[in-house]
């Protein structure tokens, strides 16, 4: 066949154009260290590439939250730590309180030093993090959550926990439950001495026997002391029903009624009573604010006793909702550290699907540029060598 | 004296032989030359007694070497190519407009959401606001920027479409001339062969620009015909082109239209085959006008949808949020040039029951009527066509009204998407005005015994009863009964831990075990300035289904995969075409073209046969001499 001289010149360049480009792209590819520089060299690898940026970018940004939301809770876990051992301390200062060796004096003392605890314990409470959200806001404050007022210390934040979720912790922990909540008297009922009586009888804290028995109801012991030997009546005041008449009191042996017991100690006077009434809600500041009122300048009597076996009761009562919380922060920070790494492995991952996606393989690369690079080479000198040939070099 | 007429005729036939193969290698670079011959004849014998004898050779004529098919295959394949290279070459430079990785608008929409992040752990934190307003001006200035560049992108093709169309028009004339020229030629027997070669040059040329029929007439010219059936060319006479907008006054179209005698016709982009032009207007209407409802869909779903939520908010001083992005107006539908009624069509983005900012799709919709409210409406995309029959239409999360009477026929173009990407802007700098608080806030019963925690309570949508209170109380682990305006107040709805319960477009999620007795309360937020609820929905817009089902901070991912798969495509089509073009190509110069090595030959097989004839001339010569000698003369 013959071969038009012009057309070979063009299609020889052609090729060289061709070697040229593939050269430069596998230089371009080897120097950027990336097989896909541009969408069209792999839409879908492209693709994958971009989506594996954002999700790094998410997990950077998640980490980020995780670390101020791991600060906020180590905060809060150290306030929770150091509560305890306030509550502690306040608990070792109740019990010293009924020594008899104290006079009223000294329990003012010991009320005082209480007060100062219970001071602390607040300060505790509306303590925030580093960004200055509180960390026991629950779901949401202005400000300060607790405000200590007249009455007593209320929570002005919106009760309730946020959720930890598979990558983020809870900023704040629910004050409401903390430090609100703690049931009075044995959580069930709390037991307490008539205003009127002038006995040195004083109970325990009182426990429940048969749960299946509970009413819930208001309960009256009434005592009554006839030539010094005394019997009580149980009456449920709050159906004004009889439900058990003139049983003989035995110092320290349990009166059981309705499923629940009561230990009276000392000798009741005719006409004292003992009232059991269901347990409701009460809060740290409360128990200790009663304990602090209770004990100060108190006498070493049936009623200091009875007081402080309810402050006891019930400061373990919040000891128990202090250390549960200190222990769920814990636990969070714990989740904390293995959210961490889950996401490092992911991020591991991650970056590993991009480089595959989107990576040049070296060794591979480089072996395909030097092939390029030699087909260039032969393309060029057998252009060289062609053009040389001529029939009209040979006529003279 | 035969023997020397039979040398002289030699001599002369030779010269013109030699003559013709030194213009062969003159012009062995010429575009468009076609190798030419000497047609060499032997002269009729003279009878004798003895016979015929020859009487030499004479140059009957100079023929040009071409194939007819081969011809017209390498111009249409060539204008195959030149339409698909063109293609390419503006879709390249369309995907570096889309740019991956930190510097892409992905990454841009992806931070500004995850900006959202350092507000929701302090949300009263300024700088943290401010850092998020920074961000949504950065993503409105990539997506103006992106815009921007298609637009420029555009105008530079409406001027190289212009400029093409002048040089079809200059070919066409000349080659009308060159018709002309090849009609005074006739009656003199020989082929005109420099004229030919100039014509089919020009045709060749011309199919560069613009795929042709070309058909011989009995009289030497060759028509030239668009499209198959509009004559460009006839005899001497050429038509005009030029480039004209579509039926819809579309700016972001144009189309290729040809004036004869004063008539002008439109003629449609998908007939005209190959050519330079074709490239540039199938790039223009289709490519470009899909990569601008791409990004503008972007635009126009996100920049709504964070409006949505953004007036949903409370900002810092407690008032509902205000718009974050300015959108410009939305561009009303654009009547065909035919329509006879006055009617006129607007659109708005769905707000009930839910947002349409996720559901709109990347396309032009054509509606055409039947009566004042029934028709057809043909999304562009992908040519599905759905008849409505009243107004105003919904389709894709799209509301279209219809202002006026439209009479039967009439025709409208929307196009949704064209402004948003162009004019998106972010509409305050006060990181104060950042509706970062939620409305309602929830509060666990301070009495709760079971483990209930909130996962997240997010404000979804605008509704009037959003802040009513509204109590959940639980009747074991599994159920809770409702009380609230606006809810109904059910019963024993079913809970399941971690499972979203909506009521009054917000969406309250749970998470643990109830017990019964336990109850949660929604209501209006009390503290707003600390509150990031509403910046947590924020951030709950990165998993978004927006683009068609693709996630918020994935859309960038598919945008760009699907204008590289388009690059990817065209290479391949323009790889196969080129190629092809130059295999015919090769096919007709083997035919057509000048081999040197060939010419040398030639030059030497003359050159002997000139010294040959010479030497006849002396032979003669000697003859005479001796013939003069033996007489003694």
């Amino acid at each position: 066949m013959r071969i038009a001289t012009a057309n070979t010149y063009d299609n020889a360049l052609e090729q060289l154009y061709k070697r040229q480009s593939d050269l430069s792209t596998q230089q371009e590819r080897v120097s950027t260290g990336q097989r896909v520089n541009r969408p069209s060299d792999d839409p879908a690898a492209a693709a994958q590439a971009e989506r594996v940026m954002t999700r790094l970018n998410r997990i950077d940004v998640d980490q980020r939250a995780l670390e101020s939301q791991r600060a906020a809770l180590a905060t809060a876990e150290s306030a929770l730590g150091e509560a305890t051992a306030l509550v502690q301390g306040a608990r070792d200062l109740a019990i010293s309180a009924v020594n008899g060796g104290y006079s009223a004096r000294d329990r003012t003392t010991v009320a005082n030093q209480i007060a100062n605890l219970r001071d602390q314990l607040f300060a505790l409470s509306n303590r925030t993090d580093s960004n200055g959200v509180s960390l026991f806001g629950g779901l949401g404050s202005s400000g300060a959550p607790f405000a200590d007022t007249t009455p007593g210390v209320s929570f002005q934040a919106t009760a309730g926990q946020r959720a930890a979720t598979a990558t983020a912790l809870p900023g704040a922990m629910d004050g409401q439950a903390i430090w609100m909540d703690v049931p009075t008297g044995n959580g069930v009922f709390k037991v307490s001495l008539g205003a009127a009586n002038t006995g040195t009888a004083w109970t325990d804290a009182g426990s429940v026997v048969t749960p299946s028995a509970q009413t819930g109801d208001n309960y009256s012991l009434n005592f009554t002391v006839v030539n010094g030997v005394a019997t009580y009546d149980v009456v449920d005041s709050t159906t004004a029903a009889t439900v058990a008449t003139a049983q003989p009191y035995v110092d320290g042996a349990p009166i059981q009624f309705d499923g629940l017991s009561v230990i009276v100690h000392g000798a009741p006077a005719n006409g004292d009573t003992v009232a059991v009434a269901p347990s409701v809600q009460t809060n740290i500041f409360k128990v200790l604010d009663d304990a602090i009122a209770n004990i100060g300048n108190a006498a070493g009597d049936n009623k200091l006793a009875q007081s402080v076996t309810l402050a006891l009761v019930e400061i373990d009562a919040s000891l128990e909702r202090l250390q549960s919380a200190r222990s769920q922060a814990g636990d969070w920070l714990n989740r904390a550290d293995s959210i961490t790494t889950r996401q490092s492995a992911k991020s591991l991952s991650l970056e590993g699907d991009r480089s595959r996606a989107v990576d040049l393989d070296m060794a591979k690369g480089i072996s395909d540029f030097n092939k390029f690079q030699t087909g260039y080479q032969a393309a060029l000198q057998s252009y060289a060598q062609i053009q040389k040939l001529s029939l009209f070099n040979f006529i003279n | 004296m035969s023997i020397l007429n039979i040398g002289t005729r030699a001599l002369l036939a030779n010269q013109l032989a030699l003559q013709t193969a030194g213009n062969n290698v003159a012009n062995v670079n010429t575009p468009g030359y076609s190798r030419q011959s000497v047609l060499l004849q032997s002269v009729e014998g003279a009878f004798s007694g003895a016979g015929y004898y020859g009487n030499g050779v004479n140059a009957a004529t100079v023929l040009r070497s071409h194939d007819e098919f081969l011809t017209r295959q390498a111009a249409l394949t060539s204008s195959i190519a030149a339409a698909d290279g063109k293609r390419l070459e503006q879709l390249k430079q369309l995907e570096d407009l889309f740019p991956g990785g930190t510097s892409g608008l992905g990454a841009a929409v992806s931070d500004m959401l995850n900006a959202f992040s350092d507000v929701v752990n302090a949300p009263t934190d300024l700088p943290s606001r401010a850092v998020v307003l920074s961000r949504a001006d950065e993503m409105a200035a990539r997506f103006r920027t992106t815009a921007g560049n298609l637009v420029s992108l555009q105008q530079g093709i409406q001027s190289e479409l212009r400029v093409t169309a002048g040089n079809i028009n200059s070919l066409a004339a000349r080659i009308a001339q060159a018709n002309e020229q090849i009609i005074s030629t006739n009656g003199s027997g020989h082929e005109p062969n420099q004229l030919l070669d100039q014509r089919d040059q020009l045709i060749r040329e011309l199919n560069a620009l613009v795929q042709t029929t070309s058909i011989p007439a009995d009289d030497g010219t060759v028509g030239i015909f668009l499209a198959g059936s509009q004559p460009l060319v006839l005899g001497r006479n050429a038509a005009t082109v030029a480039i004209t907008g579509d039926a819809f006054g579309d700016p972001a179209k144009a189309n290729l239209s040809i004036s004869r005698n004063g008539q002008t016709a439109l003629i449609d982009e998908a007939n005209l085959g190959g050519g330079a032009i074709a490239g540039l207007l199938r790039f223009q209407n289709v490519d470009l006008v899909d990569a601008g409802n791409l990004i503008g869909r972007m635009a126009l779903a996100l920049g709504t949808r964070i409006n949505e939520q953004q007036r949903l908010g409370l900002d810092q001083s407690g008032a509902p949020g205000g718009d974050l992005f300015a959108l410009g107006p939305t561009p009303a539908g654009l009547p065909a040039a035919a329509n006879t009624g006055g009617a006129s069509v607007q659109l708005a983005i769905q707000t009930t029951p839910t947002s349409g900012s996720t559901a709109l799709a990347a396309s032009d919709y054509e509606m055409a009527f039947s009566g004042a409210t029934t028709g057809t409406i043909r999304r562009v995309l992908d040519g599905q066509t759905v008849a409505f029959n009243s107004v105003p239409v919904l389709i894709d999360g799209l509301s279209l009204q219809v202002t006026g009477a439209p009479a039967a026929g009439d025709r409208f173009l929307i196009t949704p998407m064209r402004n948003a990407a162009l004019s998106i802007d972010t509409t305050f700098s006060s990181p104060r005005s950042l509706a970062v608080a939620s409305p309602v806030a929830a509060t666990a019963g301070s009495t709760n015994q079971g483990t209930l925690t909130l996962q997240g309570l997010l404000p979804q949508r605008a509704d009037a009863n959003l802040t009513q209170t509204v109590s959940l109380t639980f009747t074991g682990p599994g159920s809770f009964n409702v009380t609230g305006t606006g809810t109904g107040d059910p019963v024993g709805v079913a809970f399941t831990p971690g499972q979203a319960i909506s009521f009054n477009g917000w969406s309250l999620t749970l998470k643990g075990n109830p017990k019964a007795g336990d109850t949660y309360t929604v209501a209006a937020n009390a503290f707003p300035n600390t509150s990031a609820g509403n910046a947590e929905a924020m951030l709950a817009l990165r998993d978004l289904a927006m683009f068609d089902g693709a996630a918020v901070t994935d859309g960038y991912a598919g945008l760009m995969s699907s204008i590289g798969v388009r690059v990817q495509s065209a290479g391949f089509s323009a790889g196969i075409s080129q190629s092809i073009a130059s295999n015919v190509e090769t096919d007709r110069a083997s035919v057509a073209g000048v081999n040197l090595d060939e010419e040398a030959a030639k030059l030497l097989q003359f050159q002997q046969a000139y010294q040959a004839s010479a030497k006849i001339l002396q032979v003669s010569q000697t003859m005479f001499d001796t013939m003069i000698r033996s007489l003694g003369l």
